[in-house]
């Protein structure tokens, strides 16, 4: 359907990862038209993620990809369309919901935020100027790289433990930088003791400074919190998992209400402060940030969505 | 139409697959060198690109000119094999 030259659409979902994917299964099931805009890689952070041990129904585990795969093709199967673009604002038009894109404007009769995060910057010195030469945010994209090289991974949570893990299939001795204390999940940090002779981990100690010479990054610098001492790791490149920063700048002027960290808030049937338009995921205020809750709460927007747009179509007459 | 395309990769990249569909999808040929098989290759994708990451899209052009993409950029990868 299009409205002039505009095409429109029952649903719109910002993003592809777990939540949407999930979310558009249930969609497109209910034969409501649904694609998916995308600006990155389908799954999000689970598809760069090594490997995926808490998702239920894989008792050995599953890689990041080839779980993003699965869910992608399970969506398409049934139908969902995903595009290969990014959306730069959204804007509640009553009756239809206008979507911006760097490939024109899209209607729809609701949208589903989930944009999800992005890994988070630590903002030292070195950090932007060694981008990708020497600072990394993904292990699987770049780990291979540093084959019999020393590494410093900074970040004590799940996703810095699991890939220190699989840094270690590469990299001859990792350091690893934890501000405080290690944050991993039981389980992690008992794998983690299984790599005590590749994986120094250095508890309370800062990152301030990532430093290189010709071209090249040479050392990190922090700071002992114990001793309150500079601390220096030679090595030959960074891997930084500190948190996730939410995808949500282009909601900005939206209407859509935002907490005080920028993720977006919702009520209990996960819509949020404008009408017909949803947010699940990561990107959702009070997420768990797991990929088993993303994909529940896709489920539950499709729900939501599914009556919504039902409501629209047969208005409750008073 | 490019002369040639190459594209470096690794096994676990989740956004080498996508370049690769991308290529697919406009029905253009291109080559693979996986740096997890062929590790001795890796100096060579960094000194075309000055970037330690994958996926790295090396287009050559009628004219033999080079263009190189870093990672799953369609904003550079559109124009590149235009």
């Amino acid at each position: 359907m299009s409205d002039g030259d505009v095409k429109v659409h029952d649903v719109i979902m910002i993003g592809a990862g777990p939540a949407a994917l999930s979310a558009a299964i249930y969609t497109t099931r209910e034969d409501i038209e649904t694609v998916l805009f995308e600006k990155g890689v389908p799954g999000g952070l689970a598809a760069i993620t090594d490997k995926v041990d808490n998702y239920p129904g894989f008792p050995e585990g599953i890689q990041g990809l080839e779980l993003a795969t699965n869910m992608q093709q399970q969506a398409e199967r049934f139908g969902a369309k995903i595009e290969f673009t990014e959306v730069l604002s959204i804007k509640d038009e009553g009756e239809y919901k206008r979507v911006t894109t760097t490939d024109g404007d899209r209607l729809a009769k609701a949208i589903l935020i989930a944009t999800g995060s992005d890994y988070k910057k630590i903002g030292v010195p070195g950090e932007q100027e060694y981008y990708a030469r020497g600072v990394h945010y993904c292990a699987t994209c770049d780990g291979a790289f540093y084959r019999d090289k020393k590494l410093v991974v900074v970040g004590g949570g799940n996703s810095a433990v699991q890939e220190a893990i699989f840094l270690t299939r590469f990299a001859s001795h990792i350091d690893l930088l934890v501000r405080s204390k290690i944050r991993a999940s039981d389980v992690l940090q008992k794998e983690l003791e299984k790599y005590k002779d590749k994986i120094t981990v250095h508890l309370n100690t800062t990152t301030d400074e990532i430093v290189g010479e010709n071209n090249k990054i040479v050392k990190v610098i922090g700071t002992s919190k114990e001793t309150g001492k500079s601390v220096e790791f030679h090595t030959d490149g960074v891997f930084i998992f500190v948190g996730l920063d939410p995808n949500s700048k282009f909601l900005e002027g939206s209407g859509v209400e935002l907490d005080e960290v920028g993720l977006v808030k919702t009520n209990e049937r996960l819509e949020t402060s404008v009408p017909g338009i949803f947010a699940a995921g990561d990107i959702r205020s009070g997420a768990t940030m797991q990929i088993a809750s993303a994909t529940g709460e896709g489920a539950t927007a499709a729900l939501m969505i599914r009556e919504y747009l039902e409501g629209r179509e047969h208005p409750i007459q008073n | 139409m490019p002369k040639n395309i190459t594209i470096y990769t690794t096994s676990t990249c989740a956004y080498c697959p996508m370049v690769k569909k991308y290529l697919d999808a406009k029905g253009l040929q291109y080559d693979e060198v996986n740096l997890d098989q062929n590790p001795e290759r890796q100096a060579e994708a960094l000194e075309l690109s000055g970037a330690l990451t994958v996926p790295i899209t090396v287009v050559t052009k009628d004219d033999d000119t080079k263009a190189v993409v870093v990672g799953y950029n369609l904003a550079k990868l559109a124009p590149a094999i235009a």
